[in-house]
């Protein structure tokens, strides 16, 4: 039995998901649309909250991550993947960031549908 | 055709605010099926996007207040189902929703909070009206067409907040890995769908705001793909979906493009009543089929 670390207790209580079902097959990541953009692969930073390397909430993949649930949908281990990296942004905006973003500095705010506004500050900001 | 069926409605800001003509179309298409939308009294923003950190409810309580509407309105009316046309207002209302019915405790913590409001009691449906036009049956549509969009080749756009996530259960309308339902309404109203892989695939969602560098992407790759299959239109369901792949047109070439719709607008003008669609557009249409 893995001792369970700070990070992962963490990520588990705010996710409800358990970080080691994983089994690093990387269906999330091969599914996944953004990874591209990302400087992680979502499995990887499973893998480091599994080992409770905190260097994962310097990644930019949970803010890339834009919560279209395919690899929940995927994940041969049931797991809300999605949620995971929710939980992630949640650690940073609770411990640290509080605001991710500045919602004043949005360009052409007026032509922008507020749902896409709306969404942002729901997932940027405290 | 009259149904008669009565039904809540949940218009969401979207349809208020940016895209009218999604409503407006919405409640033509329905008034000819007979199905009376009555919107919800005093309904404020579902929020966007349903939180997923299970220890902070807060983020619920936009969507819990409208429901509270919603109920009142539906003991009312002898209802309880409440429709959505945006898939997103869809996605947030069932999943809170199936989150209440499912777990006692943070629906005693939401009640308990909110004071000036009766309590929730989660007994509502929450359907899109993409699963209450299957429901009917898509036979039924497909006789009170007048204008049989012969020839048209449709690609439908699922985007995300329909099919995901597939847990708990009930929340996709349809297979989440390979949908059907739009393109079965689209073959009811005389149109020709296409298939085309990206048609689950997210289209940037939020990312406009700040990355839409990423938006670019996605709506590039969707819209390619789509024309690449025969498509000459996209249907949505989604008013993030529709702005954000319009955002991929403005960077396509002429010949690359594909004008987005909403499914409501080509139902309603197969059914020969207002589509709102922007005349050069409705003009472009009726000449190809």
């Amino acid at each position: 039995m893995r001792e369970v670390n700070e990070l992962a207790k963490r990520v588990i209580e705010i996710s409800g998901q358990n970080v080691y079902s994983c089994y690093q097959c990387g269906c999330c990541s091969a599914g996944c649309m953004f990874t591209e953009m990302m400087d992680m692969l979502p499995n990887q930073a499973i893998a480091l909250i599994q080992r409770g390397d905190r260097s994962v909430l310097e990644k930019e993949t949970p803010w890339i991550c834009a919560s279209c649930f395919m690899c929940t949908v995927r994940c041969p281990r049931g797991l809300d993947v999605a949620a995971i990296m929710e939980a992630l942004r949640e650690i940073r905006i609770r411990e640290r960031d509080f605001v991710r973003v500045d919602l004043r500095r949005i360009e052409n705010i007026e032509k922008l549908p507020q749902i896409a506004i709306t969404a942002i500050a729901q997932k940027f900001t405290w | 055709m009259v149904i008669g069926m009565k039904v809540l409605f949940y218009p969401g800001c979207s349809l208020k605010n940016n895209y009218p003509e999604f409503e407006k179309s919405s409640l033509e298409v329905c008034r000819k099926l007979g199905i009376e939308l009555l919107e919800i009294p005093r309904w404020t923003c579902c929020g966007v996007n349903f939180s997923l950190a299970t220890d902070n409810v807060m983020r619920h309580l936009g969507a819990v207040r409208s429901l509270i509407n919603a109920r009142e309105k539906g003991k009312e009316m002898d209802t309880k189902t409440v429709v959505t046309a945006c898939s997103m207002c869809y996605n947030v209302l069932k999943r809170v929703n199936l989150t209440l019915r499912e777990d006692p405790d943070k629906l005693e913590t939401i009640n308990s909070f909110i004071d000036d409001q009766p309590d929730y009691v989660p007994e509502l449906e929450i359907t899109h009206l993409l699963s209450l036009f299957e429901k009917i049956g898509f036979d039924k549509i497909g006789e009170i067409v007048v204008k049989p969009l012969k020839g048209l080749k449709v690609a439908s756009y699922y985007g995300c907040a329909l099919l995901r996530p597939n847990k708990p259960r009930g929340i996709p309308i349809d297979d989440p890995e390979s949908p059907t339902i739009l393109e079965e309404l689209m073959e009811s109203i005389g149109a020709e769908p296409i298939d085309f892989p990206f048609k689950t695939e997210c289209c940037g969602n939020y990312h406009v705001v700040f990355r839409p560098d990423i938006v670019e992407m996605r709506a590039e790759k969707i819209i390619s793909s789509a024309r690449s299959r025969g498509a000459d239109i996209i249907v949505s369901a989604c008013p993030l979906c529709l702005y954000n792949l319009e955002r991929g047109n403005e960077i396509l070439d002429e010949g690359r493009r594909a004008p987005i719709v909403f499914f409501t607008q080509l139902m309603a003008l197969s059914f020969g009543v207002n589509s709102y669609l922007n005349e050069e557009i409705k003009e472009w249409i009726l000449k190809k089929c």
